[in-house]
């Protein structure tokens, strides 16, 4: 018997593709996959958003949260038990939750932001007559977050960073991203999105009082000033106001046969009285500037 | 971005070391095998019709490790699947050089010829996350010596 060994063949325990062209056609299409899931979040945005779990939303908007500076105090803890008995009126999930923001403001404002936040300034509330009127501002921003329109509004940006965030990648950075966007105090919600959220907040007040009444005080009243030398309502802004708004409004409700006008509860004397107080301690912006300029002269 | 840049750092050190020294270890493999053709290792368990041997038992053992683009372009691979062309390179080396080894061994012992060949891997940092692997190949059989007068 004779044993011999050949030289080994080369090549056939090795597959002679370069690595490097391996490394870019493999990295490629990973990249390329991303990029679809990407685009396909991107282009359908307002649609994931219902599909981004609100914990996600929550904990992205804690560094925000922060920076909205409530007083804690009687008229924040009747406004918030005002808010959750309006969020059982319209079925908002469990795993949803209303935080009120109480801001002592001349501001003539309320705002939803994103993981629940709903700011309250004390400037609008001045002007509504009665609790129907403040929960139809509260129930309309409750509806916003219901409907998850600060998640659609922030844009595809946010969509795909939270959708990343939900999947595991990247969370940090989509806090980072939301945070330095500096967005979430100025949504402007989009003229679709306000009626959702006027229809939805009626829904509420229908269940809530029996009636609508007291829902259109606001629009009305805002209308009734619209000519007057009113400080500058950045409810206007961020509410786009129409008569139609109101019209439509009435439309909506005289569709589902809910009674226009009922019996209005009165606003408690004790959260009038603070919000009274907290206008006189709060200092208005005008004579402040005018104490310096004083000052400044002197 | 810092990530980024740490990644592509590796990825680059491990692409430029790893290529050169798998360059450098095919050039040696091939010369040294050339050197010692001329004794014969075999798997065949009969033992040739000679008499007037002795045998000894001879072993190669290699360990070599896996570079840090190797391991990433193997990641790839585990999303896509397929062949791990990465790895085929590694264990080939590794596969020849403890043949080689065992051989130069027996060459050293004046042998004529190794039978019973096996070869026996292991992967060393096993399941460890984040490590990079290396690859354990022992390739032994015995030797045949002519018997000295």
């Amino acid at each position: 018997m004779k044993y011999s060994n050949p030289l080994p063949a080369e090549g056939i325990n090795t597959t002679p593709t370069h690595p490097l062209k391996e490394f870019l056609l493999l990295s490629g299409g990973l990249i390329g996959v991303i990029a679809i899931f990407i685009f396909v979040v991107g282009f359908f945005a307002e649609k994931f958003a219902h599909y981004i779990p609100f914990e996600t939303e929550v904990s992205i908007s804690q560094s925000v949260a922060s920076t909205m500076s409530g007083q804690q105090g009687e008229v924040q803890v009747w406004l918030q038990q005002l808010a959750d008995e309006l969020a059982s009126a319209q079925n908002l999930p469990e795993d949803m939750s209303i935080t009120i923001h109480y801001v002592n403001s001349d501001t003539v404002n309320a705002m939803a932001s994103l993981g629940g936040h709903v700011v309250m300034f004390r400037g609008l509330l001045e002007k509504l007559g009665s609790e129907n009127a403040i929960a139809m501002v509260l129930a309309h921003e409750v509806a916003h977050v219901h409907h998850r329109h600060p998640i659609q509004t922030l844009g595809r940006g946010a969509v795909i960073s939270l959708a990343l965030a939900a999947i595991g990648v990247s969370s940090s950075d989509a806090g980072q991203i939301l945070g330095t966007a500096g967005l979430l105090t100025e949504l402007t919600f989009s003229r679709h999105q306000e009626q959702q959220s006027d229809f939805t907040a009626l829904r509420s007040l229908y269940h809530h009082y029996g009636h609508v009444g007291g829902a259109t005080d606001l629009f009305e009243m805002f209308l009734k000033e619209e000519g007057d030398a009113i400080p500058r309502m950045t409810f206007f802004s961020t509410h786009p106001l129409s008569e139609n708004r109101i019209v439509r409004i009435k439309a909506y409700a005289v569709e589902q046969s809910w009674p226009l006008s009922g019996q209005l509860v009165a606003v408690p004397e004790n959260i009038r009285e603070r919000i009274r107080a907290d206008a006189e301690r709060a200092v208005p912006e005008k004579s402040k500037e005018a104490a310096e300029t004083i000052d400044a002269g002197a | 971005m810092i990530d980024l840049i740490i990644l592509l750092t590796l990825l680059l050190l491990g692409y430029g070391f790893g290529h050169y020294a798998e360059k450098k270890h095919y050039k040696d493999i091939i010369q040294r095998e050339k050197a010692l053709r001329n004794l014969p290792s075999v798997s065949s368990k009969v033992l040739p019709p000679i008499t007037q041997m002795d045998n000894e038992l001879v072993s190669g053992n290699v360990v070599i490790s896996v570079d840090y683009f190797k391991r990433f372009l193997a990641g790839l691979r585990n999303i896509f699947g397929g062949r791990v062309t990465s790895y085929e390179t590694l264990l080939d080396r590794a596969r020849r050089e403890a043949i080689l080894r065992m051989k130069e061994q027996a060459h050293a012992m004046g042998a004529k010829l190794i039978f019973n060949v096996k070869m026996e891997t292991s992967s060393i940092y096993k399941g460890r996350r984040n490590s990079v692997g290396s690859v354990e190949i022992l390739a032994y059989g015995t030797a045949l010596i002519p018997k000295q007068h």
